[in-house]
């Protein structure tokens, strides 16, 4: 254990300044919409209060992955055609890009591969939510998608420096390495992004999805579900090389995530199969 | 690096010199054949070993590959002139060996060894298995493979 390393860490951890932000609309947005008596004006009203913001979630709302097929030049019109979850999804997009979409040295990922790998995770997490009857999550299951990674971006500096001490733990113990990560720094990528979804005020469900995607049997049981779901998203594109990075494929597949979504074996690689078609539906938002 | 070319998953691309192609990989097979008299090189990144029918012919090796070869012989390639180098196919770390998805890796490159022995090139040098993942760079001057895997970088200059 790098003890000065877990020091610095926690002292990150403990000064929530250090963490990366988000604008409070996001975390408005997304409690609004769970609030099944709001009004689609005051969703749009706060979403115009930014109006940077606004253009940018207009260009999404009109990408081959979100559109409908009729412009929408408006956010209220968004909202009446695509509906209200969508236009929540979009607002994720549109503004944690700018905290995933960078260079993440440790975990060994060029610009935009990170971002990439959220994205991919969202549409596939979705996808399987839709399949496995669980629509009516499917648009948690896409925000926690771009997330679940968000840890990555503050723990890749600790990683350089330890990461051969990492690898070797997992060879030595045969554990995976966000295990690894956790014995070596005293922290894994997991836990410190739980901690960026808590300072953003994002609901408890979605900060179970970052804490919970690599070890899905431990999330608490109203949450199993969903963390499963995006836990076989993750599982499924990074074995397609999709944000793949010095961590490579050294995590576990859950089984009884599998079980639990009674996925079989065909359908499991039909979702794999379907990864390259998905990544060309998402050419506009990356 | 200006002559970079990136090739997405279930994609390929055949160039020449001087050309670099990269692409990234962790089940997928990376299949960098390479003709050195001409410096013309194919990269072809597949996602599953056996094409059901007619799914889209370059995810799958044993369609992308042949499509692959096709294209540099259509290009003046001459087969007696081409080798192939081959990476990726890894597998999770933690999975419950029931699940043929556990086996893809595998599978993967084994449908690529069959895919080439039919047109009779050699595999000169291959990064495989494990749970790594890769960034293999092919740069077409020489044919050599740079992979990146683990932090560490290895370079296999045979053609």
């Amino acid at each position: 254990m790098h003890e000065h390393i877990q020091q610095r860490i926690q002292s990150i951890i403990q000064n929530v300044e250090q963490l990366p932000s988000l604008p409070d609309v996001v975390s408005k947005i997304i409690n609004m919409v769970n609030d099944p008596d709001v009004s689609f004006k005051h969703v749009a009203d706060e979403i115009a209060k930014d109006q940077a913001i606004t253009a940018n979630i207009l260009k999404l709302c009109n990408s081959a992955y979100f559109s409908k097929g009729k412009e929408i030049s408006s956010i209220d019109r968004a909202i009446v055609i695509l509906g209200l979850k969508e236009v929540k999804d979009i607002v994720v997009i549109a503004t944690t890009k700018s905290v995933l979409n960078k260079v993440i040295v440790g975990y060994d990922l060029a610009r935009g591969e990170l971002w990439k790998h959220g994205v991919a995770v969202a549409m596939l997490a979705k996808k399987i939510a839709t399949e496995c009857n669980q629509k009516t999550i499917a648009d948690i299951a896409f925000t926690g998608g771009i997330i679940h990674d968000v840890g990555k971006t503050v723990l890749a500096l600790f990683v350089q420096s330890t990461f051969k001490d990492i690898l070797n733990t997992v060879t030595e113990k045969s554990i995976t390495f966000q295990e690894a990560e956790k014995v070596v720094m005293g922290f894994d990528h997991q836990q410190i992004g739980e901690q960026v979804a808590i300072k953003w005020k994002f609901p408890m469900v979605l900060q179970s999805i970052v804490r919970y995607h690599h070890e899905p049997m431990n999330a608490p049981d109203d949450h199993k579900m969903i963390v499963s779901i995006v836990h076989v998203a993750n599982t499924l594109c990074l074995m397609a090389g999709i944000g793949i990075g010095s961590d490579g494929l050294y995590h576990e597949l859950n089984y009884d995530a599998i079980k639990l979504l009674s996925l079989k074996d065909s359908e499991l690689e039909k979702l794999f199969a379907d990864i390259p078609e998905l990544m060309m539906k998402a050419k506009d938002i990356l | 690096m200006d002559n970079l070319l990136n090739i997405g998953v279930a994609q390929f691309t055949v160039a020449e010199n001087p050309v670099i192609m990269r692409t990234i990989l962790g089940s997928c097979v990376g299949i960098c054949v390479y003709e050195r008299n001409k410096k013309i090189g194919g990269l072809a990144h597949i996602l599953l070993p056996k094409n059901p029918g007619n799914a889209n012919p370059e995810k799958y090796a044993d369609t992308a590959i042949p499509m692959l070869i096709q294209q540099m012989l259509k290009k003046g390639c001459k087969r007696e002139f081409m080798t192939a180098k081959i990476a990726g196919g890894a597998s999770m770390f933690k999975f419950k060996s029931t699940t043929t998805l556990a086996n893809i890796g595998e599978n993967n490159v084994e449908a690529t060894r069959q895919a080439l022995a039919k047109f009779s090139i050699p595999i000169v040098a291959e990064d495989i298995g494990g749970s790594a993942g890769r960034i293999i760079d092919f740069f077409l001057e020489d044919g050599r493979l740079k992979v990146k895997a683990s932090g560490d970088e290895k370079i296999y200059y045979k053609v």
